[in-house]
């Protein structure tokens, strides 16, 4: 019964995976994370999205604070790191928009820039939403399949 | 660590110093050197890391640094890195413009690395740190025997200095000794055994300005070392490292208006490594390609030729230069983003013994486009978002000759270090890495994030290289959760904090109960971003609150749509249901997602699901699936 579970969170996880990544959500470096994760650290790709979402919210923060202040050269700096770990960790949507929201700072335009923020805050927000679904079925099947009774 | 056994194993036990403020990347970067067995050491701030490989020279192998810091420049780092430690650097950046690519070769960085970094590109690195100890040989001993300079040399050093590269070095070349002896070209001329005499040239910024000028002032098809010595006028300088150094810049003249070639391992050509400011590149990634556009293939042709043929003569005639120049220039127009053009580096006769491994491969150009295969699309997109703006840029920049570059790269450092100067720092200083003396993984953290609850294993991820072990790095339990402060790093930022920040996020199997309740509601928010586009959303002001609760109505209106999933006491996000997928998908595809200038079809998904209609089992343990029917109407 357990076991049977733990089939259907599995099957479950790899669903919500193969919507993402045919959503553009995810990208084949979230597979490279993935890969990563072995024996010897088995909570890598969670631990690298807790970092990912601490920093980014960060981030998101100052540059909400920058637009205020229309500091459009600060805030591409911070784009640029936006960027960075966001494609590091496999997050498409949220590097393009970055990406989009850098080009509208390279132009100082406000309008732009704004309509990017929010973007960028939607997307973030879906990611994380969905990272953490994700994350979820992970550690349900980590329990479901540990409680195992013994044949 | 037994030198023998390292220099078996080559590249394992690389030491290297990876610095990145992004901690997101730090954390990946470090993983996959581990996973390379490299002796990986961390982090977050260049002065940091600087103090580190003054404090510990002869103790890393190569340098990850990365462009945009808020500390200190890159660059800055860079330059430091090969003025007072002449070790490699590979630069890594999100931006993939041919005008930071070349910056970075114009600083004097072995390789430029796009992010997102793969663990492939990782795996190569060390051909940097061999090539660069090839050519400080060289450089050192223009008369000596390869072999036994090179041994002579890691002999004069630190005895501390065991390097592996060195080793490895020894090893790998040892066989190919005879045979490289034979096409070494004019450097190598004689077997003597005698160490070398010379001291070694140091190619700093402005000694390399001043051959710039010299060759400027000669005209490039002119300037041979003997007028060029004269016009640089400096003592010390002999004919011959003039010789070599000229012979090093129009190899790389010629690399920077050749277009280079992105592929793993074998094809990763080796050119030549100016010893000075302008670093070799391994390779340029093909997002730098796009941009680049092509070299048309006559040149290339012509490139090879000329690279296979006469290794001897390297005195490329002037107009095949500025031919090159001129159509790599031109060729930022039309950028294919496809296009895989074949660098014409790989045959540096200097390194023809490694060189003769890739050569067969590398001299087909045909062959080599082909086998590029789908690029990773998100990379091309970033890639191709700028084309307009790089190009416009480079072209202004660049009429004929880098020469011009050249003489203004102070003055562009210059206005970087005081753009970067004038940023507020982003992090606080708690976000810093802790640097560990030998690539101790930080691994403490302050609370726990998600936990597996059943799994013994630590969470934190605990690697410790023993001091002398090469590829050990064992898993420490979770007594080691506190243990490693100890290593706390002088004379630099040595807050021992976490990794894992700590960051509370809804472990929903987690012990900590204080979270409770804040995860059901977490629980319950999971699909809000499938509602309709919110305009204002998530201050993110409370950090805390890992959702924004505090702030937007609408924010909480979608809250209380799903609150109906809460208290079912279950784990699984219920609303992991068919029918909600679809309506988020919907919801998704209304939005103008206009920010893919390559036209991603992520605008119109409706249909794509592969979830199947069928009722899914787990889903019906959870009465709350009636709720779901309400959310799609």
């Amino acid at each position: 019964m357990l076991g049977f579970g733990a089939d259907l969170l599995w099957a479950d996880m790899n669903r919500l995976l193969a919507f993402l990544f045919h959503q553009g959500v995810l990208d084949e470096q979230f597979l490279q994370l993935q890969q990563l994760q072995d024996e010897a650290s088995p909570n890598f790709v969670s631990e690298v999205v807790n970092i990912y979402f601490h920093e980014s919210e960060k981030l998101l923060t100052n540059l909400r604070g920058l637009l205020m202040e229309r500091e459009y050269k600060k805030m591409g700096i911070h784009l640029n790191q936006f960027m960075g770990s966001s494609s590091s960790i496999g997050a498409k949507r949220v590097t393009n928009v970055c990406v989009a929201f850098r080009a509208a700072t390279d132009q100082s335009n406000r309008a732009g820039c704004l309509r990017a923020l929010e973007m960028l805050e939607h997307e973030y927000c879906y990611l994380k939403n969905k990272l953490h679904e994700l994350f979820q079925i992970e550690q349900q099947r980590a329990l479901v399949a540990g409680v195992r009774y013994p044949v | 660590m037994a030198p023998c056994a390292a220099a078996a194993e080559f590249p394992v036990g690389l030491r290297v110093l990876v610095v990145d403020d992004d901690a997101t990347t730090l954390k990946i970067i470090e993983q996959m050197s581990i996973r390379c067995r490299y002796r990986v050491t961390t982090c977050t701030e260049a002065t940091v890391a600087l103090n580190l490989l003054r404090e510990r020279k002869g103790c890393f192998d190569v340098v990850l640094s990365d462009v945009h810091m808020p500390d200190m420049d890159g660059y800055k780092l860079l330059e430091h890195v090969g003025l007072e430690m002449d070790l490699p650097v590979i630069m890594m950046s999100g931006d993939s413009t041919t005008s930071a690519v070349m910056k970075g070769i114009r600083h004097g960085a072995c390789d430029y690395l796009i992010k997102p970094v793969r663990e492939e590109e990782l795996r190569n690195i060390w051909q940097h740190v061999v090539r660069k100890f090839w050519n400080d040989n060289k450089e050192l001993d223009n008369s000596g025997s390869m072999e036994d300079s090179d041994r002579n040399k890691w002999g004069n050093d630190d005895a501390e200095y065991t390097s592996s590269v060195a080793d490895a070095a020894e090893v790998v070349k040892a066989p190919k000794k005879r045979s490289s002896l034979k096409e070494e070209d004019i450097e190598l001329e004689s077997d003597d055994p005698a160490t070398s005499k010379k001291p070694r040239v140091v190619w700093s910024v402005e000694l390399h300005q001043q051959f710039v000028s010299a060759v400027n002032q000669l005209g490039l098809d002119k300037a041979v070392p003997k007028r060029i010595l004269e016009l640089m006028n400096v003592p010390g300088l002999t004919r011959e490292n003039v010789a070599s150094h000229l012979q090093k810049f129009r190899l790389y003249l010629k690399r920077l208006s050749g277009v280079a070639q992105q592929q793993n391992g074998m094809l990763n050509a080796i050119p030549g490594t100016i010893e000075s400011k302008l670093g070799a590149t391994g390779r340029f990634d093909i997002q730098a390609l796009a941009a680049a556009g092509h070299v048309p293939p006559e040149t290339l042709a012509a490139l090879h030729a000329e690279l296979l043929g006469h290794p001897a003569t390297h005195m490329m005639s002037t107009v095949d230069q500025t031919t090159l120049l001129q159509a790599s220039i031109q060729g930022l127009k039309h950028s294919h983003a496809e296009h895989a053009v074949a660098y014409g580096q790989p045959l540096v006769k200097c390194h023809s013994n490694i060189g003769k491994n890739f050569s067969p491969s590398i001299l087909t150009v045909n062959d080599t486009s082909s086998g590029y295969g789908t690029w990773p699309s998100s990379n091309n997109t970033i890639g191709l978002v700028r084309p307009n703006s790089s190009v416009e840029r480079v072209g202004i920049q660049n009429n004929n000759m880098l020469m011009d570059i050249l003489e203004h790269q102070q003055s562009q450092q210059h206005q970087q270090k005081q753009q970067l100067q004038q940023q507020s720092l982003i992090h606080d200083q708690s976000c810093s890495i802790n640097v560990q003396p030998s690539c101790m993984v930080v691994p403490s953290q302050s609370s726990d994030t998600f936990q597996a609850v059943n799994s013994p294993a630590s969470v934190n991820q605990d690697f410790s290289f023993a001091r002398n072990a090469i590829i050990d790095y064992s898993l420490l339990s979770q007594k080691s959760k506190n243990s490693f402060s100890a290593s706390q790093f002088p004379g630099g930022d040595t807050k021992a904090r976490g990794v894992l920040y700590g960051y509370s996020t809804p472990s929903t199997c987690s012990t900590s109960s204080s979270n409770g309740n804040r995860q059901q509601l977490q629980n319950s928010t999971l699909t809000f971003g499938a509602a309709r586009p919110l305009p204002s959303l998530l201050p993110m002001s409370d950090r805390k609150d890992p959702y924004g609760f505090k702030s937007g109505d609408l924010l909480d209106q979608v809250c209380f749509r799903n609150l109906g999933f809460v208290g079912k006491g279950t784990c699984i996000p219920s609303r992991f249901v068919e029918n909600e997928i679809e309506s988020s998908v919907s919801d998704f595809s209304q939005m103008k997602v206009n920010v893919d200038s390559s036209g991603n079809t992520r605008n119109q998904e409706p249909n794509f699901i592969n979830i199947p209609k069928v009722s899914h089992p787990i889903i019906e343990r959870y009465p709350s699936r009636d709720h779901s029917r309400v959310f799609t109407e």
